[in-house]
C-alpha cells in the first residue's frame, strides 16, 4: 500500500489517498479503507487485508459518512445556564472555551478524588470499542470501581458474556461455521445482524449455509437469523432454557448419546457430589474427588487419568454416599420431558424431541478430523445463545441450559461445534505476543487467558459489603449493573450500607437515559448527580442532564492502536487468520472537537494522576521492558499507542508502520482455534460453587432485608418463569425488543442513510404483532396502537400484522423513539421499546443482575385515546 | 449479474454501498432491498429481494426515450447521458420494474442545512431535472473493479461477469442453480438473474 498522505497536505491538489482504519459504526470495529479527496471524506469500504470484515462492510458501515458530516454534531465545549435539570428542561448551552471547560472539569475531579475517588462515576457506550481502554485506564488511575457500559452489558451481556467466559473463556459464542453442519440458535442473530465480528461472520454464516449447515432458529421473531433459518422454531418470550433442558433430556436419558471421554476429561461431570451438593473433597488436599474405577476408590480429580473415572453410580466416600456430577445431571434432566417443555414453551413435543434427536445425532460423538495435519475432534453441531434468551430474571440457568447442549456432545470448541471466539492465541510468531491461553485454576476449572470486565469469571469472586454503586462486589457474578439508575437504588445502598454516594458522573457517548430501561427511572438517577460531564458527539437526551459537553472527534478523526483486541470480544473465530489493525484519523475535525482518548489524557495531568495514568497503562496493555511508560512522563496517548505496539509486534512495528499498512497479521493454528483439545483444563455442567455463593451473598445481605433466592442459585439449571409469565387479566401480550441488523443502540437512527432504509423497511420502526393476534384484536395494519404494561408504562407506535411473529409476541426494533432537539433525523422514528422496562431488584437476575427485557403488555388503538 | 438469495441476508449492505458509491440524493436508490413475507405462521419465510435496474436484453425504456438519451451499450448495459435527457419521464412509466428515479430539484440529506461537504464532492454526478439509474458502476467496470454492491456485499451474495460466455462463473451459477428473472412474461430480458433461497 502506498504511503498515506499527511493531513496536512490537504489542499496541495494531490490530496487523494485511501487511509486504512476502524470502523464505529457498532462494536464489531471492521477495519476500513477511507478515501479522501482534496480534504474530503468521499467514501468508505472495507480493508481487504483484514480479517475483520474481510473487505467488506454492512450496510451501517459504509453509511459512516453520513455521521461523520453530520451539520449537528457537538463542535464546541458547552455550559449549562440553567441550575434546574430534568427531561425537557432546556439546559441554556453556552459555548466555552476548552481550556474554561478542562479548568472546571479538572478542578471538580481533583477535589472529588481528594475526598473519595469512588465518588465519581464513568459511563461509556458499547458502540466504540476505542473506549474501552482509555476509559479503564482512567478510572483505574483516579481510583474509582464504578464504571458501567450503560446498557449495553446490562441488556446483552451478564448471561451470555458471564457464561461465555465460564464456559468458553470468551466474550461470546459462535457456530465454527467452516465445519459446523447443525447449529441451533437461541435468541440469537450471529451472523445474521449486529453484534462482535458482525460483518465477517455474515461471510461465514453465508458461506455455511450455502454449504449445507442446517441452521435451527428459536425465536418469538423470523427476522434476519431466523429468516434464514433452515427451520424457524417459534418460541414463547423467555423460556429458552425449557427447550433446551428438553432436548438434553432426549439426548442423555432417552438416547443415551453424550461424549463420555470429554465429559470426563474436559468437564467436572466426574466430581464426586454429595448430599449437601457439593463436592467430596479430598481432606488433605483439598481438591475434588473422582471414583476410580481402577482402584474401585476415591482420588483426588488429578491423581486419575480420565478413563478411569466413573460418570454414574453411587460411591462411599468416609461413609457418605456420592454421585458424579454427571449422573445428577442425567437424573436432573427426566424432570423437563418434551411434554412439560410444549406447555412452557408452545413448541410441539414432537418438534422438541425431533431437535434434541437431530442435535445428538449430527453430534457425531467420537469421530475426529484432521485439520492442517492435526488431528481433533469433530464435533459439528453448535447451540449457540446470545441477548434473547439470556435477558431475563433467569438469565443464567437460560443460557448455561443451552451451552450443557455442547457440553454433553463434546461440541465446546472442537472442529464444527461451538467456539468461543479467539480464547487462545500464541501471539505474533516474531515476538510471541500477545500471549494467551486458558488454564486451569482452583478445583481444575478453567480460567480464561484474557478477559474483558471487572473481573474474571472464574474463580468466583468472595462476596463483600459493597463499595461500588453497581454492588457487583455483593452480586460478584454480575458485570454490568442495573443499580446505578435503577429505581430501587437509594434503598439499597442504604440497606446495604454503601459508604457514599456517587457524585460525579463522566459519561462517554451513552445516551442513558434511553439504553437502560424507563425513562422517568434513568432521569431520576441522572438528576441526582452534583455535575455531570458528558463527551458526545451528538446532543442527546441524556446530554441535557451535562453540566459541561464536551465535543468529541468521530471515528474517522481518532486514533487506537487496540480496536479489534481483546480478540476474545470482535475479531472473527474458527480459522483464519490473527489481524491486528489500527484506528487512525483519515481527517482533521472541522470544529473544535478533541479526541476522548487525549482528553482523558489532559484531564489526568491537570488532575495530577499521570504517575497513576502511566502504571495503569502498563498494567492493562501489559507494557514491559524499554516500551513501559516511566514515572510521571508526560506522554499523548499516540506515543502510548506507539508505546503498545512495538511492545507486541517488535521496534520496527510501531505507529508509523501501522499508519502506513494498517494491519499485522499471521495465520492461526488449530492448537489454538482447538485449544480444548490440547490444553488441559475443565469446565463446569455441574456449578458447585452456586449455591455456596448464595450462602456467601445472603448471609450480607438477607439480615438487611434482601432476599437472594435459593432457586436460582441451584447448581443444576432450571427453568423459572419471568415476572412477564405471571398470568395479568388484560395483559396478555410479551413485548421484546430485538436488534435491527442497520441500526445500533439508539445511536445510528441520526445517520439519514440508515434511517432512509429503516423507514423503508416493515419492521424496523414498526410495533410487530402476529396477523391472527391483530384480527382478533380488531387491529388495522399500519395504524397508531399503544402498548401497555401493567405499571401503566406505555409506548405508542404504528402497528405491523405480520405472519412472522409468535401470537404471543409484540416484537419491537431496537432502541429508537428520540425526541430530544440534538438529533433532529433520528427524532420521532420508531418505538421506545426501553421506556417499558421496569429498573429495579425485583426485575433483574438475582444472581447476574441482568435486567429482565420481556414485559407483559396489552396492546389498544391509539386513535381517540392519546394522552 | 447473479443475485443468491440463499446467501443474502437481507443487510441493506446494497442499498447502502451504492449510496456510498454513487452519493445519491435522498429518495434515490440505484439498488434497493425488499423484503416480503410468504406463507402463514409458523410457516412462514421472509424473502429478502436485492433490486436494481436489470439491464434488459429488450429495454422498454430505451424503446420509448425520445431523445435517445437512454440507450442500450455493445456490452449490454443500460445506461442514461443526463445531456440528452429532458426529463419527460416516459422511461419511467415504461420500466415495468420501477428501478429509474426523476431528481426534480437538489435533495440533501439534512434538511435546512444545504449540502455537506460529502454531498457537494458528489452532488455534480446528479444533475436535477433527468432520469437516473443504475448503470452497473461503468466507472467501476471500465477499471477491472466490480460494481460497488457487489465487490462489498458481505454475504458475497453477488456475482458480476459475462452472461454471454458460457464458462463464466454467473453462467454457471444459473445453470447449475436454476438462475431465474423476474418477471420472464414481460419478454424484456433482464441480465440480473436470481438463485433460488
Amino acid at each position: 500500500m502506498e504511503a498515506v498522505p499527511p493531513i496536512s497536505g490537504i489542499g496541495t491538489g494531490r490530496d487523494d489517498c485511501w487511509i486504512p482504519s476502524a470502523c464505529s459504526l457498532c462494536y464489531g470495529t471492521c477495519s476500513i479503507l477511507a478515501h479522501r479527496v482534496d480534504g474530503v471524506l468521499v467514501k468508505l469500504e472495507g480493508n481487504p487485508e483484514s480479517a475483520a470484515g474481510k473487505g467488506r462492510l454492512c450496510g451501517k458501515g459504509v453509511s459512516g459518512l453520513m455521521t461523520h458530516y453530520d451539520p449537528n454534531r457537538v463542535r464546541v465545549p458547552l455550559r449549562r445556564t440553567n441550575p434546574k435539570k430534568g427531561m425537557g428542561v432546556d439546559p441554556g448551552w453556552k459555548e466555552i472555551s476548552w481550556e474554561e471547560a478542562l479548568d472546571e472539569v479538572a478542578r471538580r475531579l481533583k477535589k472529588l478524588r481528594g475526598e473519595d475517588p469512588r465518588k465519581l462515576f464513568i459511563q461509556r457506550t458499547t458502540t466504540v470499542t476505542s473506549s474501552r481502554t482509555p476509559i479503564q485506564v482512567f478510572a483505574a488511575a483516579f481510583g474509582t470501581p464504578n464504571r458501567s457500559s450503560a446498557g449495553g452489558g446490562l441488556h446483552c451481556g451478564n448471561g451470555a458474556h458471564l457464561i461465555s467466559g465460564i464456559m468458553h473463556a470468551s466474550w461470546s459464542v459462535v457456530p465454527d461455521f467452516q465445519y459446523c453442519n447443525y447449529a441451533v440458535y437461541f435468541g440469537a442473530s450471529k451472523g445474521h445482524s449486529a453484534g462482535h465480528a458482525s460483518c465477517s461472520n455474515m461471510g461465514l454464516a453465508a458461506e455455511a449455509r450455502a454449504r449445507g449447515m442446517k441452521m435451527v432458529v428459536v425465536d418469538p421473531m423470523c427476522n434476519f437469523a431466523a429468516a434464514k433459518a433452515t427451520e424457524w422454531v417459534p418460541i414463547r418470550v423467555g423460556t429458552d432454557a425449557a427447550l433446551a433442558l428438553a432436548m438434553g433430556n432426549v439426548m442423555v436419558n432417552e438416547l443415551g448419546i453424550y461424549d463420555a471421554p470429554y465429559l470426563r476429561a474436559k468437564t467436572n461431570a466426574p466430581y464426586l457430589i454429595g448430599p449437601d451438593k457439593l463436592y467430596a473433597r479430598d481432606p488433605e488436599s483439598g481438591k475434588p474427588l473422582v471414583w476410580d474405577l481402577g482402584a474401585a476408590a476415591p482420588r483426588p480429580y488429578d491423581a486419575v487419568s480420565s478413563e478411569a473415572m466413573a460418570l454414574e453410580g453411587e460411591f462411599p466416600v468416609n461413609g457418605v454416599l456420592c454421585r458424579p456430577a454427571f449422573e445428577l445431571l442425567k437424573n436432573h434432566l427426566k424432570n423437563f420431558t418434551p411434554e412439560w417443555a410444549e406447555r412452557i414453551t408452545t413448541i410441539p413435543a414432537a418438534d422438541v424431541h425431533r431437535l434434541g434427536s437431530e442435535f445428538a445425532r449430527e453430534a457425531r460423538v467420537g469421530s475426529t478430523i484432521v485439520i492442517d495435519g492435526v488431528t481433533v475432534p469433530y464435533r459439528p453441531v453448535a447451540a449457540i445463545a446470545f441477548r434473547g434468551s439470556q435477558g431475563h430474571v433467569n438469565s443464567v440457568y437460560n443460557f448455561l441450559a443451552v451451552d450443557l447442549l455442547n457440553q454433553l456432545v463434546g461440541s465446546a470448541d472442537m472442529a464444527g461445534g461451538c467456539l468461543g471466539f479467539n480464547p487462545a492465541c500464541h501471539g505474533y510468531p516474531e515476538t510471541g505476543r500477545p500471549y494467551f491461553v486458558p488454564k486451569a485454576g482452583p478445583d481444575g476449572l478453567m480460567i480464561t487467558g484474557i478477559w474483558m470486565a471487572h473481573h474474571n469469571p472464574y474463580p468466583i469472586g468472595e462476596p463483600r459489603m459493597p463499595e461500588q454503586i453497581g454492588l457487583q462486589d455483593l452480586f460478584v457474578l454480575c458485570q454490568t449493573s442495573p443499580f446505578s439508575d435503577s429505581s430501587d437504588r437509594e434503598e439499597m445502598w442504604d440497606k446495604l450500607d454503601l459508604p457514599y454516594r456517587p457524585e460525579i458522573l463522566l459519561n462517554y457517548g451513552t445516551n442513558s437515559l434511553m439504553s437502560i430501561g424507563n425513562k422517568e427511572t434513568v432521569a431520576g438517577a441522572l438528576a441526582q448527580f452534583k455535575f455531570v460531564i458528558s463527551i458526545d458527539l451528538f446532543l442527546t437526551e441524556s446530554s441535557d442532564f451535562a453540566d459541561i459537553v464536551l465535543p468529541d472527534c468521530d471515528y474517522l478523526e481518532s486514533l487506537d492502536s487496540r480496536p479489534n483486541f481483546p480478540f476474545i470480544f470482535n475479531l472473527p473465530g474458527g480459522l483464519g487468520e490473527w489481524c491486528w489493525p489500527i484506528k487512525q484519523p483519515a481527517i482533521q475535525p472541522d470544529g473544535e472537537q478533541r479526541r476522548s482518548s487525549d482528553i482523558l489524557v489532559e484531564l489526568a495531568d491537570r488532575i495530577g494522576m499521570r504517575e497513576d495514568l502511566n502504571a495503569a497503562f502498563n498494567v492493562v496493555l501489559k507494557l514491559e521492558g524499554p516500551f513501559r511508560l516511566e514515572g510521571e512522563r508526560k506522554y499523548s496517548y499516540e506515543e502510548v499507542c506507539d508505546a503498545e505496539l512495538k511492545n507486541n509486534f517488535g521496534a520496527q512495528h510501531g505507529l508509523e508502520w501501522f499508519k502506513k499498512n494498517g494491519v499485522i497479521k499471521w495465520p492461526k493454528k488449530p492448537e489454538e482455534v482447538y485449544w480444548r483439545h490440547f490444553v488441559d483444563t475443565r469446565v463446569p455442567i455441574y456449578w458447585e460453587f452456586l449455591p455456596v455463593l448464595r450462602e456467601k451473598i445472603a448471609a450480607l445481605a438477607e439480615p438487611r432485608g434482601i432476599k437472594i433466592p435459593q432457586r436460582y442459585y441451584e447448581p443444576l439449571p432450571d427453568w423459572i418463569p419471568c415476572p412477564a409469565h405471571v398470568t395479568n387479566g388484560a395483559f396478555d401480550l410479551y413485548a421484546f425488543y430485538y436488534r435491527d441488523i442497520i441500526h445500533t443502540n439508539s445511536f445510528t437512527m441520526e445517520n439519514p442513510w440508515l434511517d432512509e432504509a429503516a423507514r423503508l423497511d416493515p419492521y424496523s420502526y414498526t410495533i410487530a404483532i402476529n396477523a391472527g393476534t391483530g384480527r382478533k384484536k380488531g387491529l388495522v395494519d399500519g395504524e397508531e396502537i399503544w402498548v401497555e404494561t401493567d405499571a401503566g408504562r406505555r409506548v405508542k407506535g404504528k402497528v405491523h400484522l405480520t405472519e412472522a411473529v409468535h401470537p404471543e409476541g409484540v416484537g419491537i426494533a431496537a432502541c429508537a423513539g428520540h425526541w430530544g432537539e440534538g438529533m433532529p433525523i433520528a427524532k420521532g422514528k420508531g418505538v421506545f421499546f426501553n421506556d417499558l422496562l421496569e429498573v429495579d431488584y425485583d426485575h433483574a437476575s438475582p444472581v447476574n443482575l441482568n435486567l429482565d427485557l420481556c414485559v407483559k403488555v396489552k396492546v389498544s388503538k391509539a386513535r381517540g385515546v392519546g394522552r | 449479474m447473479v443475485i443468491d438469495l440463499k446467501r443474502c441476508i437481507g443487510c441493506y449492505g446494497c442499498q447502502l454501498s451504492c449510496k456510498a458509491e454513487h452519493g445519491t440524493p435522498p429518495g434515490v436508490f440505484f439498488a434497493r432491498l425488499l423484503k416480503q413475507e410468504e406463507g402463514h405462521y409458523p410457516t412462514v419465510r421472509q424473502l429478502f429481494l436485492p433490486v436494481l435496474c436489470f439491464h434488459c436484453d429488450e429495454p422498454a425504456c430505451v424503446e420509448v426515450c425520445p431523445t435517445g438519451a437512454s440507450s442500450k451499450a455493445p456490452d449490454g448495459i443500460v445506461d442514461i447521458d443526463p445531456d440528452e435527457c429532458v426529463g419527460c419521464r416516459a422511461c419511467m412509466m415504461a420500466c415495468p420494474y420501477s428501478q429509474r428515479y426523476f431528481l426534480d430539484e437538489e435533495r440533501h440529506y439534512f434538511p435546512g442545512n444545504g449540502a455537506t461537504p460529502y454531498e457537494q464532492a458528489r452532488s455534480e454526478r446528479h444533475p436535477s431535472g433527468v432520469v437516473m439509474k443504475c448503470n452497473f458502476c461503468r466507472h467501476r467496470i471500465s477499471v477491472g473493479k466490480e460494481p460497488a454492491c457487489v465487490a462489498n456485499c458481505p454475504a458475497v451474495a453477488r456475482h458480476f461477469g459475462d452472461l454471454d460466455d458460457p464458462t463464466s462463473t454467473v453462467s454457471r451459477l444459473i445453470k447449475e442453480r436454476g438462475g431465474y428473472t423476474l418477471h420472464p412474461e414481460l419478454g424484456t430480458g433482464p441480465a440480473v438473474y436470481y438463485l433460488p433461497a
